[in-house]
């Protein structure tokens, strides 16, 4: 396949995980507000934080409100990151990589596309922006189904799967600072007797409730998700389940071995930082090739 | 609203009409149709207009077009209602379509090496030397099976007796075909009923066709050839079929960055496997654009290097570089000529009479006979640079006596052409809008048509002009079999 094309797909698959990500994460906090106590200062803002688009906002927008933040973050196409200019990316991508897919594949993305740019506006008020995302997420994970389903296994799925996980990893740990903060900030206040909803949430907005329950059969707690969260293999959107799926793609590509030792820099790096704790799997990536072999 | 107000007014006198006769009566090849459009009525008929209009958008059936504002991606203007040929009249079109290109490649060969038809007096040769689609640079060179042109899109047009004429055949980068295709698969969702009650041929063939094709073009044999398709970009206004055809032949859609030619003189793709070699280039870039080493130095869509690979038969480019010359309306005239010379038969299909301004004494008639008459410069495409006599102002008309006095080989002229009509769904009743047909022929170790071709419709009342980037529309064709 082309490099060119590679590079496309790779970022279509990115841009497709951050717009069912965005959704996923407004979704969450949203779902979050309604089980706190009135007053408690769950902060919209915490949002800019973990998308690192703080600046970018304060440019476009005076006050750190429900309304402005989702705008922002859904809506608005002078910011790269937000969900509609993602999609509109992913769109871009696909639209000129329809040889490398299966026939369909375009035509999903696209009718996602359509349905968001008609409905943006319902955004404007909770119970139609949740809806929206819900209609949004169901979209995307109609497109990955739909290619797993669909496409060979080829060098082309390699660069989609790789785009995917690595984008996925990569708002499994911007979701797991979001109860870290939320909690670190209102340490003082009522908002710790609540630490198990804030959890609780944050496990809700990967899909991973019922699944964590079957794997922690405990009152659930911080540590122990942000455990799971990190190190369950089983569990498909953990960083180290995220980070094997790389692993295995880049060795299915040809010209392999710059990747695999950046991969390798990386998981050395989390385990100093003792996050990821090494398991059978990560050990195999620890034992890759030597540049030259 | 009742069933009757959709035929309300319906004129079929003005010109031949392909679904109704003057009398207003259906044709028998019509009848079917006819009497479901007048079962559905203008309700249903504007609700699956609706649909067709939705399902464009999903599939993203689009083209682009150039303005001020930028490039705009515009869906694709279809109307619903079909344009139908009877199986036994489209045999003998085919025939014809075949016999031209045939004619038109020996026509190409000859050009760019022995040039008997010039030496025997058939054509002028300063008509060649002239020519903005003479390539020098090909003199010399006998592409596989003699066939320059590969794809070839012909314009077909009926006139008031009913007769079908070849208007005009574009031999360069021809467009329209992936639309086509997709304007099948809309109907199949709007008219299903409709499809199952007739005999109607399929058109997806095409894409194997082409691949075959290309395929057989390939230097050396292998048992499985690279093939690309090599795209402007997605800038260009036929992108999407670009896009549309590498997917449907399962080939590479590069663009000219993508290729590199190598000091062995053949062409390479950069894959993430490293550099792999292409053996057949369905280019669809002009050939001033193909390769700055040959021709336009500034041209960043080609690849360098191009034509010396072409030249030392390390790749098939299809079309051939210099096909174009036949891609003239000023060579037009002499088609039926070059049928009788090369092929030693009459012409099938006949030829839309033609004066050429070149000619002193055609010159006289046309600037005499200009309000009647349809001028086009001899190597626009696209419908652009054109003028309809009986249309056109004053003014028009005194502008283009200018043009054609100081550049007479660049015009020529026809009779203005009572384009056929067909029913139109124009707001909430069918009215007759002008059309045409681009039937896509190839040609390499073996010939093929496409089943009917693209209809292209004036959407303005009385316009002639069918051309998308102009306001015009698409109707799905349909090639009837009648015999049980």
């Amino acid at each position: 396949m082309l490099s060119r094309s590679a590079e496309r797909l790779y970022w279509l698959a990115r841009y497709l995980e951050r717009t069912e990500n965005i959704a996923r994460l407004v979704s969450v906090t949203m779902n979050l507000i309604y089980d706190l106590p009135r007053g408690t200062e769950v902060g919209w803002h915490n949002l800019l934080t973990i998308c690192g688009v703080e600046d970018e906002f304060k440019q476009r927008f005076k006050n750190t409100t429900e309304q402005n933040i989702t705008r922002f973050l859904l809506a608005d196409l002078h910011n790269p990151s937000s969900l509609l200019s993602s999609l509109s990316y992913a769109r871009e991508n696909i639209r000129i990589s329809r040889e490398l897919m299966p026939d369909e594949a375009w035509e999903f993305v696209n009718e996602l596309y359509l349905y968001a740019t008609k409905n943006i506006e319902t955004i404007s008020n909770r119970q139609g922006r949740e809806v929206f995302l819900q209609d949004i997420i169901r979209g995307c994970q109609r497109f990955t189904g739909f290619m797993a389903g669909a496409m060979s296994r080829n060098d082309s799925r390699r660069f989609i799967v790789m785009g995917r996980n690595l984008e996925r990893a990569d708002m499994t740990s911007r979701i797991m600072d979001f109860g870290t903060v939320l909690l670190s900030e209102n340490r003082n206040s009522l908002l710790r007797e609540y630490e198990g909803i804030v959890w609780l949430n944050v496990l809700k907005s990967l899909s991973a409730t019922s699944m964590y329950r079957k794997q922690v059969r405990r009152r659930i707690k911080g540590e122990e998700v942000l455990d799971f969260l990190l190190n369950n293999n089983e569990s498909p959107r953990s960083v180290c389940h995220c980070l094997q799926k790389i692993s295995y793609k880049i060795t299915e590509l040809p010209h392999a071995t710059g990747l695999q030792l950046e991969l390798k820099t990386l998981i050395e790096k989390l385990t100093a930082l003792n996050l990821l704790t090494t398991t059978p799997q990560l050990a195999s990536i620890n034992t890759l090739p030597k540049p030259g072999f | 609203m009742t069933t009757n107000s959709l035929w309300k007014n319906y004129q079929a006198d003005k010109a031949y009409d392909e679904m109704m006769t003057a009398h207003g009566n259906a044709r028998p090849l019509c009848k079917t149709l006819e009497s479901y459009l007048q079962e559905l009525g203008t309700d249903s008929l504007k609700n699956r207009r609706t649909a067709a209009e939705a399902a464009i958008l999903e599939m993203g059936i689009s083209f682009t077009v150039y303005s001020e504002q930028g490039n705009i991606d515009r869906a694709w203007p279809f109307d619903i209602v079909p344009r139908l040929i009877e199986l036994a009249e489209w045999k003998k079109i085919e025939a014809g379509l075949k016999q031209r290109l045939k004619a038109l490649n020996c026509f190409i060969n000859d050009v760019y090496n022995e040039q008997a038809f010039i030496k025997e007096g058939f054509l002028p040769a300063d008509l060649i030397e002239s020519s903005g689609n003479f390539r020098p640079e090909c003199i010399g060179m006998n592409p596989k099976f003699g066939s320059w042109a590969n794809i070839c899109g012909s314009d077909l047009v009926r006139d008031g007796e009913g007769t079908i004429y070849v208007l005009e055949d574009n031999l360069r980068v021809p467009s329209g075909v992936s639309y086509m295709m997709e304007n099948r698969v809309i109907t199949k969702r709007v008219f299903p009923e409709l499809l199952r009650n007739l005999d109607i041929i399929p058109v997806d063939a095409y894409p194997a066709q082409l691949f075959d094709m290309l395929a057989s073009l390939a230097p050396h044999p292998n048992v499985q050839p690279q093939i690309a398709v090599l795209t402007p970009g997605i800038y260009n206004s036929a992108y999407f079929e670009h896009a549309f055809l590498a997917q449907r032949m399962g080939v590479e859609l590069v663009e000219g960055f993508d290729l590199v030619v190598e000091n062995d003189d053949c062409v390479y793709m950069r894959t993430i496997k490293g550099l792999e070699k292409v053996d057949v280039i369905y280019r669809r870039i002009d050939d001033l654009f193909l390769d700055p080493e040959v021709f336009r130095k500034d041209s960043a869509l080609g690849v360098k290097g191009l034509m010396r690979a072409w030249k030392a038969g390390n790749v098939a480019l299809a079309n051939a570089p210099g096909a174009g010359v036949a891609d003239d309306k000023v060579i037009y005239a002499y088609v039926p000529k070059m049928i009788q010379y090369y092929l030693n038969e009459e012409p099938i299909l006949p030829n839309v009479p033609t004066y050429l301004c070149s000619d002193p004494e055609q010159l006289n008639y046309v600037l005499t006979h200009l309000a009647e008459l349809v001028v086009k410069p001899a190597n626009e495409s696209g419908g652009y640079g054109m003028l309809v006599g009986p249309h056109a102002s004053q003014k028009e008309l005194k502008q283009f006596e200018q043009l054609i006095q100081d550049h007479p080989r660049n015009y020529i002229a026809q009779p203005t052409l009572a384009l056929s009509t067909c029913p139109t769904l124009c707001d909430d009743h069918l009215e007759p809008r002008h059309i045409d047909l681009r039937p896509f022929i190839l040609q390499g170790e073996h010939s093929f048509v496409t089943a009917g071709g693209l209809t292209r419709v004036a959407l303005r009342a009385g316009s002639l002009i069918v051309n998308s980037s102009q306001g015009g529309g698409s109707k799905d064709t349909w090639i009837i079999n009648t015999e049980q």
